[in-house]
C-alpha cells in the first residue's frame, strides 16, 4: 500500500516534467487555434493586400493601398476614433458602476447570494440583438422614456434618443456590465476581509481603505474586466447598428458593410486588421501600465 | 417467475430499434433519390414561407423533390457564392437575388447562362424578365408614398424631394441605390447618370430629411406620423395598407423604376437540373397568381390572372406602364462602390 502511494506521488512529480506529456496536452488546443483562428487571419491579411475592382471584385496584388486609403481619409479615421471613444467611455462606466455591485456581491453573506449572482448573469441569456430591440422600443419617439418624460411634464415633446451615440453607449454598457461585475466579484472575493478590517482599525476612512487597500488588491480583476469589456465594445456590431442608426458608424458595422454589402473584401480585410491591431495595442498598453502600477503598489 | 434477457433477444431488439429509427431516413433518402435534392438560397421571412407554400410544396415536393432552403440575407449569400466560386461543386442549386445583384454576380463569372429550352413555362415570361443569367420571379416598382391625411398626392419625384417637407420626408438607408436613382430622375438625370440627384439629396439633407435603417423602421415612422412622405415599392404599400397604415401611392411622371426579384443558378451548382425544375415551378400560373395575392408583387408571366381590384392596388395602369423604366445594371455595378461611398460620407456624414 505504501509502495503504491509512493509510486503515485512519484508519477505525479514526474508528470509536469515530461515534455512528451506536456506536448500531448497542449497539442489539441494549439492545432485547434491554428486551424480556426490563425489560418483565417493569415488569409485575411493576404486579402488586405489585394485590389478591389468594381465588377471584378478582388484582384490579386501586393499593395498597401487599402491601408493608405483608410489612414488618409478623415471619414474612416473618424470612425476609428469614434469607436475608441465609445469603447473607452463604456469601459469606464462599466468599472464605475460594476465595482460597487461586485463588491456588494462578493461581501454579502446572504443566503440569496446565488440568486443575486444569477440576476447579474440574467441579461446574458438574451442575445444582443434582442436586447437592442428592447432598447429601441424604450428609446423611440413614443417609447417608454419619452412617454414617461412627457407624462411627468419634464419635456413637452419627444427628445431624440434613438440613433444617437448616447443610445449606443447605454446599449453597450448594458451588454458589458455583467462581464465586468463577474470578473471583479471573483477577484474581490479573494481579498481577505481582515485586510480591510486592519486598515479600518488603524484609522483609515472607508474611502481611504478603498483607495489604499481594496482597489490596489483588486487591480488584476479590474484589468481583466477592463480588457474584456474594452474588446467587446471595440467589436460591437448589433448595438451600434440597431441603436446608432444609419448615420452612426463604428468599426464593426463598417467591416461588415465592406464585406457583405460592397463585396470589397480587400478593404474590408484591411479595416479588420486595423481594428484588430488597435484593440491589441491598447490592450497590451493597458496591461503594461497596470502591471507597473501593481508592482509599484506592492 | 424471473425472466432473463439473453443475447439473441438483445440483438433482435436492437435490430428492430435501429430499423425503426432508420425508416424515416430511408424514406427520405429514397424520395430524394427519386427526383433529387434542390438547395435554394433565399431571404427568410415571408418570402421563404411563400416560396414553400406557393412553389415548393405544390409543384416540387409533391413530385418527389427534396427542397432545402438556405435562408440568409442576399449579401451573406452573395459573399458565399463568391467564396465558393473556385470550388468544383458549390453548396446551392439556385439563388434568389434582385436583378441588379444577379447582374453583378454574372459579371463576377459565378452564374450559369440560362438555357430557356429547359424551362417550358418561360414561354409565358414577360420579355423584360428574361435575363441571360437569371429569370425574373416577381416585380414591383418604386413609387411615391404619402400619408393622405397630411399630404397632397405628389405627382412627381421632384415634389417628393421638396426641401419644404423638412423632416417629414423619410428615406431608407438600405435603398440608397433606388433613392439616388429617383432623385436623379427628379433632377434631369437618368438610369445611366445618378449625378444630378446628388444636388437634390443635399438640399433635403439640409432641410432635415430623416434616414431610417430598414423598410420596417420607415413603416413604423409612417405609422406614428413622424414622417408623411417618401418612396417605396408599390407592393410594400399594399402590405402596409393591410397593416392599417394610412398610406397611398402615386406613379411619378419622371419614370417609375422596376424592382425585379429573380432566381439564378450558380455555375458550380451540384444539381443544375433541380435548379431549372425550380425555375419552371416558380413560373407556374397558379404559383404566380398566389404570389400576387399573398405578397402584392406583380406576376412575371403573361398567363397569370389577377382580380381587377387587386390589380388596381398592386399593378399599373396602361399609362403608368409606359413610365416603367428598367435600370442600367452595368452602370450600377460599375459605380455602386462610388455611389455608396458618396452616400455614406457626404449624404449621411
Amino acid at each position: 500500500m505504501a509502495a503504491t502511494a509512493t509510486a503515485a506521488v512519484t508519477a505525479r512529480e514526474d508528470a509536469p516534467s515530461s515534455p512528451r506529456a506536456a506536448a500531448a496536452l497542449v497539442t489539441p488546443a494549439t492545432v485547434f487555434v491554428a486551424l480556426v483562428l490563425l489560418i483565417p487571419i493569415a488569409i485575411l491579411f493576404r486579402y488586405s493586400l489585394n485590389r478591389f475592382e468594381p465588377g471584378r471584385f478582388m484582384v490579386d496584388a501586393l499593395t498597401a493601398a487599402n491601408y493608405v486609403r483608410f489612414f488618409t481619409d478623415p471619414y474612416y479615421t473618424d470612425i476609428l476614433l469614434r469607436t475608441l471613444r465609445v469603447a473607452v467611455v463604456t469601459t469606464v462606466l462599466c468599472v464605475v458602476m460594476g465595482f460597487p455591485l461586485a463588491y456588494a456581491l462578493a461581501r454579502t453573506t446572504s443566503r440569496f447570494k446565488n440568486v443575486l449572482v444569477m440576476l447579474v448573469v440574467l441579461p446574458l441569456f438574451v442575445g444582443n440583438a434582442v436586447r437592442a430591440a428592447g432598447w429601441m422600443t424604450a428609446f423611440g419617439s413614443r417609447g417608454f422614456v419619452n412617454a414617461t418624460l412627457m407624462g411627468l411634464g419634464i419635456t413637452s415633446e419627444p427628445i431624440t434618443i434613438m440613433y444617437t451615440e448616447f443610445a449606443v453607449v447605454i446599449g453597450i454598457v448594458a451588454v458589458n456590465l455583467p462581464f465586468m461585475v463577474l470578473t471583479l466579484q471573483s477577484v474581490i472575493e479573494g481579498i481577505e476581509r481582515p485586510v480591510e478590517e486592519a486598515a479600518l482599525s488603524l484609522g483609515a476612512t472607508p474611502a481611504q481603505t478603498f483607495q489604499r487597500v481594496i482597489f490596489p488588491l483588486a487591480l488584476p480583476g479590474v484589468l481583466a474586466g477592463t480588457i474584456l469589456t474594452f474588446i467587446l465594445a471595440m467589436n460591437a456590431y448589433a448595438t451600434p447598428v440597431l441603436l446608432g442608426g444609419p448615420r452612426f458608424q463604428m468599426m464593426g458595422p463598417l467591416v461588415y458593410g465592406q464585406f457583405a454589402q460592397q463585396n470589397n473584401w480587400p478593404f474590408g480585410a484591411a479595416i479588420s486588421f486595423i481594428l484588430m491591431s488597435a484593440t491589441l495595442i491598447l490592450t497590451v498598453a493597458a496591461n503594461l501600465l497596470v502591471q507597473r502600477r501593481y508592482r509599484g503598489e506592492r | 417467475m424471473s425472466k432473463t434477457i439473453d443475447r439473441r433477444t438483445i440483438l433482435k431488439g436492437s435490430a428492430a430499434a435501429f430499423g425503426a429509427a432508420a425508416l424515416p431516413l430511408a424514406t427520405r433518402e429514397t424520395r430524394a433519390q427519386s427526383a433529387g435534392r434542390i438547395v435554394v438560397g433565399t431571404w427568410g421571412g415571408d418570402y421563404a414561407n411563400l416560396l414553400r407554400k406557393n412553389v415548393e410544396t405544390p409543384f416540387l415536393i409533391s413530385r418527389g423533390f427534396d427542397v432545402v432552403q438556405d435562408q440568409a440575407g442576399d449579401s451573406a449569400r452573395r459573399a458565399k457564392m463568391m467564396a465558393e466560386a473556385r470550388l468544383p461543386r458549390g453548396t446551392s442549386d439556385i439563388q434568389a437575388l434582385s436583378a441588379a445583384q444577379m447582374f453583378e454576380m454574372n459579371q463576377a463569372g459565378v452564374l450559369e447562362q440560362i438555357d430557356y429550352s429547359r424551362i417550358p413555362n418561360a414561354t409565358n415570361l414577360i420579355p423584360a424578365m428574361r435575363y441571360p443569367y437569371g429569370v425574373g420571379h416577381i416585380y414591383s416598382a418604386k413609387v411615391a408614398v404619402y400619408n393622405p391625411r397630411m399630404m397632397e398626392p405628389p405627382q412627381t419625384f421632384r415634389s417628393v424631394f421638396d426641401p419644404r417637407h423638412g423632416n417629414k420626408l423619410g428615406i431608407i438607408d438600405i435603398q440608397y441605390q433606388f433613392i439616388m436613382l429617383v432623385a436623379a430622375l427628379a433632377n434631369g438625370g437618368s438610369v445611366s447618370n445618378f449625378e444630378p440627384g446628388k444636388e437634390l439629396l443635399m438640399a433635403v439633407k439640409r432641410a432635415g430629411v430623416r434616414i431610417y435603417p430598414t423598410n420596417e423602421a420607415f413603416a413604423q415612422a409612417l405609422k406614428t406620423e413622424e414622417v408623411s412622405i417618401g418612396c417605396m415599392w408599390k407592393a410594400r404599400v399594399v402590405q402596409w395598407q393591410n397593416a392599417g397604415i394610412s398610406i397611398e401611392s402615386t406613379a411619378p411622371t419622371e419614370g417609375v423604376p422596376y424592382f425585379v426579384s429573380g432566381f439564378c443558378i450558380p455555375r458550380n451548382a451540384p444539381n443544375k437540373a433541380g435548379g431549372y425544375a425550380y425555375m419552371n415551378a416558380m413560373l407556374e400560373r397558379q404559383a404566380q397568381e398566389n404570389f400576387a395575392v399573398d405578397m402584392g408583387y406583380n406576376a412575371t408571366v403573361t398567363n397569370a390572372v389577377v382580380a381587377p381590384d387587386l390589380h388596381r392596388r398592386i399593378g399599373f395602369t396602361a399609362e403608368e406602364q409606359r413610365r416603367l423604366v428598367d435600370l442600367d445594371y452595368g452602370y450600377l455595378a460599375r459605380n455602386d462602390a462610388a455611389l455608396k461611398e458618396w452616400w455614406d460620407k457626404v449624404f449621411k456624414g
